[in-house]
């Protein structure tokens, strides 16, 4: 370690994301009542759902394969520490530079810094979640190194000012007449036109400019094979193989849960990604970087680096069960199918991953303190779980959390940064009033006996329940007292 | 200590390293990784070269890329009809390739061009002057209707990336049912180059509305010179 | 954790000629009929049935809210309830789910607790598989739909059963709605924790039931129907749902199949 006093210290900042999550109970009032949103989310709910069930007409072979998959990441996770240092051995052997950072802030200064060595002023970028995650165009703006985001959703994004609010659609809260409507607005010769050939030729065109000049490409990576220091990239617009093949210099970032053992542990896992996330048996290019530019190459990045970024994951990998939240392969599937999610769109967390993931990713990364509300955001349909290629039980994760979330203060072992911030004292005391009642049955017995006794004392209002549905109305006699004095009367007809 | 000081990438990185191991290293200790679960793949039905054949032009097609069956002797005769529809009068092409000297033979109707230049300082030519390219390939995947390049000095990444048109003339005999037994057969994980490319259709994006959209900001088209179909 | 289909790998108990009935809270204090009902049914069958009057809750609502040593506490006292080793049946897919999937972990320092789980069946899914029900449909024709819970769907399988119940009617027409498949957004708290996002779902849900153009629907689910019905209330609709238990009694009872 390097002595405090002699090497300068960055200064962490909270993530802006954590500001926003903390706002997850306004997002949701707006969006819930923008009608036009919704109306985008359905649609585009219901497309990608139908696309993956089309894809997988053969359960036994889905089945299977998820099994596999899930075996597949949990190998690579119980051997992370050994996998990364192969990983970090054979990339550089390779000539691929390797960087660790622990916080968003280390990630964006070691990024900052590898371009300014270069004097880059400009960086084309392929589509990167994580870095979202970081921020990075801001903190790269803040150095005046201009990002310019080259995947058709994540640009559109950008020219509006937003976040993406899918991970794998980032544009997918909008509609072909706003995205018309943002490039009239915001692009230089650019009339109105609906037309989708139309914008997305205009977007090429405008991009094609940048892939050409930039002095920087940025990427992320899907899967990152230690046995062969190899990054594989999955896209379908080819903008990720000009990012990492045109510039100079690419810089390629993405979390420490990434590496996979084998090359051949990739095959089964690219098949699910791809079928979950948009239905396509494969995406249009899968690329597969294992050098820079070598010696006679007429072509690619004479530098290639990877940032491995660790920012909670290493805390979710602590805990056993919280673990398999790192299996996730980012194919969007669990938010496709969310009621929640299709219903409050992506923007609405506030945090850079939406959805079921996002609920479970985000404590890990913001603090439970800024994402409390997020964990009691579902109802546990389970919709999600069903369809995870890797089998992450979602639900359960989410239970864990709600767990974590009201832990006491003076709860031994700390599992999670901010455990105990979901938890008030009022509804600690109503569970603990609601379970010596309901342990007894003598004390259980007495209350239902009012309730169905003092059934007209019921309030009409019932807060949030009564804003849409009339109160329920008590019995007259509970079960258990219809029961009581009556012998179950086996009955000697059918049988 | 100024303030705008900032801590360089190796102290950063160094730190947090050793932080990020420890911290999971801590938790695999004594771990037994020979009690790790045995992995079943799915075992799928096998097709012969007729039905993998048919497998690969139906991905392909599926996915708008065009199919043109065809012997090597027609190879420079055909790329050159297809240029010829989309009034396209220069090609670029992979030098010391099989198929460069029947490229030649195009010449000097077509204005032909071998990617004997490094990218530095041709970067505005490459985006600009070239409409159209023709590549080999090291074989395919019918499972998936892929097509693998293994670009190298000859045959650079940005030939198949760049240019607007791209032929990719595929051998039948290399075709392989799927990426795992293509993988098993040719050891990949014993060497691999600098970069391997899947390319399973022209470029599109579903990113506006869920509308489907080509040529996004690989090729608009791909076409397929299928040989020995 | 459990599996989709999960009762495909179960092993059924032959007939028995006893069972308990886990009537569940709400069917206790607000809907007693559809245990009234679901007994009755059962008792057709030859089958007598008890039900311990200690029971209570199976201890889901403070489990879904991260309370488990207070969940842990109440479900330890229904485990205390049926020692008997004969069936129980579990008029709820949630509380089915919680008892027969959660409990394994929740209760996990419980010895023989695996053995308590495996004794707990859900209704619909007691009357297929362990009863092998037949029955005949003394009705006249009408359209119904079927809502199935979540946790009835996706841990215990269920749907396939109400709907094979369903399907013996000879009179009945079951009819498939719109996202029958999504959450009707009752989870529990979460409609009172998330009331707005709760409420956008009951208001697709009820909508994609009125579209059906049915008669009523049916569930195995009364968390659910409390949801829905109060739904439908508040919007003035005629359209309820009742419990598979009393609309199946009702269907086969000659002199009660006319509404």
């Amino acid at each position: 370690m390097t002595d405090q006093q002699a090497s300068p210290q960055l200064e962490e900042q909270e993530s802006k994301y954590a500001k926003s999550a903390r706002a997850f109970r306004d997002n949701v009032t707006r969006d819930l009542a923008n009608s036009e949103l919704r109306s985008n989310f359905r649609g585009a709910m219901d497309y990608l759902m139908d696309k993956r069930k089309a894809a997988f007409c053969e359960e036994t072979e889905l089945e299977t394969l998820r099994i596999q998959c899930q075996q597949i990441k949990q190998r690579c996770l119980a051997k992370l520490p050994i996998l990364l240092e192969q990983l970090e051995d054979k990339l550089t052997q390779n000539g691929i530079k390797v960087h660790w950072a622990e916080t968003t802030t280390q990630a964006n200064e070691i990024i900052a810094q590898l371009i300014e060595a270069k004097k880059g002023k400009s960086v084309v970028k392929g589509k990167s979640m994580v870095s979202e995650e970081t921020a990075l165009n801001d903190y790269l703006a803040q150095r005046q190194v201009e990002c310019l985001e080259s995947d058709m959703g994540e640009y559109i994004v950008q020219l509006a000012k937003e976040h993406p609010s899918h991970i794998i659609m980032p544009a997918i809260h909008q509609n072909k007449q706003q995205v018309a409507k943002l490039f009239a607005e915001n692009i230089e010769g650019f009339n109105y036109n609906t037309d989708v050939d139309t914008l997305i030729q205009q977007g090429r065109s405008i991009l094609r400019d940048k892939f050409c000049s930039a002095d920087v490409g940025l990427s992320g990576v899907n899967f990152a094979v230690a046995e062969t220091g190899t990054l594989c990239l999955v896209e379908n617009e080819g903008n990720g193989r000009m990012c990492t093949t045109v510039p100079d210099l690419h810089i390629a970032i993405t979390g420490i849960e990434k590496v996979v053992e084998h090359l051949a542990d990739v095959p089964p896992l690219l098949s699910l990604l791809t079928r979950s996330a948009t239905g396509q048996a494969i995406s249009t290019y899968f690329n597969m970087i294992t050098s820079p530019r070598k010696v006679g190459e007429k072509d690619g990045p004479k530098e290639v680096h990877l940032v491995l970024l660790d920012n909670g994951r290493s805390q979710a990998f602590a805990d056993e069960e919280l673990r398999q939240t790192l299996q996730c392969i980012r194919c969007g599937a669990c938010m496709n199918h969310c009621p929640v999610y299709t219903r409050i769109g992506g923007h609405a967390y506030g945090t850079v991953y939406p959805g079921p993931i996002g609920k479970m990713i985000s404590p890990h990364m913001l603090g439970l303190e800024a994402t409390s509300d997020l964990p009691t955001a579902s109802s546990l349909c389970g919709a999600c779980g069903e369809v995870c290629p890797v089998k992450i039980p979602i639900p359960k994760l989410l239970l864990r959390l709600r767990k974590e979330s009201v832990k006491p203060k003076d709860a031994a072992g700390e599992v999670m940064k901010g455990q105990g911030a979901g938890r008030s004292a009022t509804e600690a005391f109503i569970w603990k009033a609601w379970a010596l009642v309901h342990k007894s049955s003598l004390l259980y017995q007495l209350s239902m006996w009012s309730l169905t006794r003092f059934r007209f004392l019921m309030p009409k209002n019932l807060g949030p329940w009564t804003r849409v549905r009339t109160a329920p109305k008590p019995a007259a006699k509970t079960l258990h007292e219809q029961l009581k004095n009556r012998k179950s009367q086996a009955s000697t007809g059918r049988g | 200590m100024k303030h705008s000081e900032k801590p360089n990438i190796e102290d950063i990185s160094t730190s947090a390293r050793a932080s990020i191991l420890a911290k999971i290293k801590a938790q695999v200790v004594g771990a037994d990784y020979d009690k790790l679960p045995q992995e079943n793949a799915f075992v799928y039905p096998t097709l012969n070269k007729t039905e993998q054949l048919a497998q690969f032009y139906l991905h392909l097609e599926a996915n708008h890329a065009q199919v043109i069956k065809l012997a090597e002797a027609d190879l420079a005769s055909v790329i050159s009809a297809e240029l010829n529809k989309r009034a396209i009068t220069s090609l670029l092409y992979g030098k010391n390739t099989d198929y460069a000297t029947s490229m030649a033979s195009l010449a000097p109707q077509l204005q032909l061009q071998a990617y004997d230049f490094s990218i530095d300082d041709h970067k505005a030519s490459l985006f600009n002057d070239y409409p159209a390219a023709v590549s080999s390939s090291r074989c395919a995947i019918s499972a998936t209707g892929s097509i693998v390049l293994w670009p190298d000095e000859n045959e650079p990444r940005t030939l198949s990336l760049v240019p607007p048109v791209h032929f990719v003339i595929v051998d039948a005999n290399t075709l392989y049912p799927d990426f795992q037994s293509l993988i098993e057969q040719q050891q990949w994980q014993k060497n691999l180059p600098t970069n391997v490319v899947f390319i399973s259709g022209p470029s599109k994006t579903a990113d506006i509305q869920q509308t489907l959209a080509y040529g996004a900001h690989g090729p608009k088209e791909l076409i397929v010179l299928l040989l020995n179909s | 954790m459990t599996q989709l289909n999960s009762q495909h790998l179960r092993q059924y108990p032959n007939k028995p000629k006893q069972v308990y009935l886990f009537g569940t809270c709400l069917v206790d204090s607000f809907f007693p009929d559809s245990g009234m009902d679901a007994i009755t049914l059962l008792e057709q069958q030859g089958i007598e049935v008890l039900f311990p009057q200690g029971q209570s809750c199976c201890g889901q609502p403070a489990y879904n809210s991260g309370y488990q040593d207070e969940a842990k506490a109440v479900a330890l006292a229904q485990v205390r309830q049926f020692p008997l080793d004969i069936p129980i049946v579990v008029i709820s897919g949630s509380c089915g789910g919680m008892m027969r999937h959660h409990y394994l972990e929740l209760l996990d320092d419980v010895p023989e607790i695996s053995a308590f789980c495996e004794r707990i069946f859900e209704f619909t899914e007691f009357l297929i598989h362990a009863l092998h029900l037949k029955l005949t449909d003394q009705g006249q024709p009408e359209r119904v739909a079927l809502h199935t819970s979540c946790a009835a769907r996706r841990e215990m399988g269920v749907h396939i059963t109400g709907n094979q119940l369903l399907a013996q009617l000879d009179n009945v027409e079951l009819i498939t709605h719109d996202y029958e498949s999504e959450c009707c957004g009752f989870g529990g708290t979460f409609s009172v924790k998330h009331g707005d996002i709760s409420a956008a779902m009951v208001a697709d849900k009820t909508k994609h039931l009125l579209n059906a153009d049915v008669v009523q629907y049916v569930s195995a689910d009364h968390g659910c129907m409390m949801n829905i019905n109060g739904a439908l209330a508040y919007q003035k609709q005629s359209l309820r749902g009742e419990h598979i238990a009393s609309y199946l009694l009702r269907r086969t009872q000659a002199d009660k199949a006319a509404k």
